[in-house]
């Protein structure tokens, strides 16, 4: 396996509070890597640093070996983001939404193929404001798929969603994951982190606690399940 | 080019399915425009021209008014806090692909607000330009572009919905009452003429009026100046402090 992301001593501060601190990871071709931690936890941040959006105070993060502040065209024609907010234009339909960021990239996937791949294809004409919570995540995830990617960046992509429909969305997941895409996402969703991903990463106030395999990091804790071992490594109590 | 105009399509049909545009961008100055008429038919406003002739170039900066100081900063705006500029960088697309289809969809609409006032007030109301249709074709135009920069201004150096909301109300309600475009300038008392004249608007109606009535007009390099000055100004400051979020 080659690595595709690599994360060097991120850190970024806002308003003194320090929200990303030297942060390093890398993710291999092919796998599916998850950041984990509590809401607020600087999950997102350390998505926007790496992708470009934010600038870092310290460190560095490339996709490709590239860095993609300074390399946005080539690093996005090979890269699919599903951003934590799903919000877009007022009045616009599934289908235009589909067309138009079709147009912002350079080669597409046929988005019918998509929509249809996500159980979207009876919704084509309907206006994206008035779909269901886990309709409108769908379209996120089918959206940040348009440009075929090689990674997608999945931010907090199930929350919101009630278990059928996060279990609907685990197993479109799985089937991209068997293509080979490299998914990075995050969640504080413990259930959604052992049923997809292959490795981990547990941050707390923005600091690194411990990244690993599901398996190495439930063995390395006194618990049997990940979600008990998740809250043991963030210091909290373990309800009996 | 292609995708450029499959996004600028898009862009477009949401911009006239709001409505908002058409109603202040389109309807308004029409309707004024035959109020105008009604009110005072073939009564001369100065020597020599009617109302509709004195208001004709005023009118269609009605359109101008509502895509510059409306159109461009709150959709930009509420692309920007509803995160939607953010999803558009995270493609390889340019940022002035955005910005340029929403200055192109504010275009069309200043565009169908001119060519609605000229066609009812020529086909219905039997208006004739004194002056060279094609110099004001090019007064039209340049007043569209510096207050297209100043709207342009608006949306990079407000960061939210709500301080938009308040400086569009600040700006577009002025620009529409004071600059001429709704009541002749002419009508000012003198004081109310001064303050007039700060408006960018205000020259640009000037100019448009001069030249749509074939009437000389002293300053009019002043104000070619004036705007170009605009434009440049507030486009180079825009662009320095465009952020997606």
């Amino acid at each position: 396996m080659s690595t595709c992301i690599e994360v060097k001593d991120l850190t970024k501060s806002f308003n003194g509070r320090t929200v990303a601190d030297k942060i390093s990871f890398r993710v291999e071709k092919g796998e599916v890597f998850g950041l984990l931690g509590h809401n607020g936890a600087g999950k997102s941040t350390i998505i926007d640093l790496l992708l470009g959006l934010k600038k870092p105070d310290y460190g560095s993060g490339t996709i490709f070996g590239l860095d993609p502040s300074a390399n946005r065209k080539a690093v996005f024609k090979r890269v699919g983001v599903q951003l934590q907010s799903s919000n877009y234009q007022n009045n616009i339909r599934v289908d235009e939404l589909c067309r138009e960021m079709s147009a912002l990239h350079e080669k597409c996937e046929d988005y019918h193929k998509l929509i249809k791949f996500f159980s979207l294809e009876k919704l084509e004409k309907s206006k994206v404001n008035k779909l269901s919570g886990g309709e409108r995540q769908r379209l996120s995830v089918a959206l940040a798929l348009i440009n075929n990617p090689e990674i997608v960046f999945l931010d907090e992509l199930t929350t919101g969603l009630d278990a059928a429909a996060r279990r609907e969305v685990w197993g479109h997941l799985k089937d991209l994951k068997k293509k080979g895409t490299t998914i990075f996402l995050t969640t504080h969703y413990m259930e959604e982190a052992e049923s997809l991903c292959d490795r981990i990463f547990l941050i707390k106030d923005g600091r690194k606690v411990t990244e690993g395999t599901v398996k190495s990091i439930i063995e390395s804790s006194p618990y049997e399940n990940l979600e008990e071992a998740y809250l043991w490594y963030m210091g909290e109590e373990v309800a009996q | 080019m292609k995708r450029f105009l499959k996004l600028y399509r898009i862009e477009q049909k949401l911009a006239l399915r709001s409505g908002d545009m058409l109603i202040f961008g389109v309807a308004m100055p029409v309707g004024i425009m035959i109020l105008i008429n009604m009110i005072a038919g073939s009564k001369q406003a100065t020597e020599g021209f009617t109302y509709l002739q004195s208001s004709f170039a005023s009118l269609i900066a009605v359109g101008i008014c509502a895509a510059a100081f409306m159109g461009i900063p709150l959709t930009i705006a509420e692309y920007r806090d509803k995160k939607i500029l953010k999803h558009f960088f995270a493609t390889p697309c340019s940022p002035l692909w955005i910005l340029g289809s929403d200055v192109l969809c504010a275009g069309v609409t200043a565009l169908l607000s001119a060519l609605s006032v000229a066609f009812v007030s020529i086909v219905f109301l039997g208006y004739e330009m004194r002056g060279n249709a094609l110099a004001f074709m090019g007064s039209w135009l340049l007043t569209l572009v510096s207050m297209f920069s100043i709207g342009l201004l608006m949306a990079s150096l407000c960061r939210t919905i709500k301080s938009v909301n308040a400086v569009t109300t600040l700006v577009y309600f002025p620009m529409l009452f004071l600059s001429g475009a709704t009541i002749p300038y002419e009508l000012f008392p003198s004081g109310l003429q001064k303050l007039a004249d700060v408006l960018p608007l205000t020259q640009g109606i000037k100019l448009m009026k001069a030249v749509s009535m074939g009437a000389a007009l002293e300053n009019v390099w002043e104000i070619v100046v004036l705007l170009l000055g605009i434009t440049a100004i507030c486009t180079g400051i825009s662009v320095k402090t465009f952020r997606w979020e």
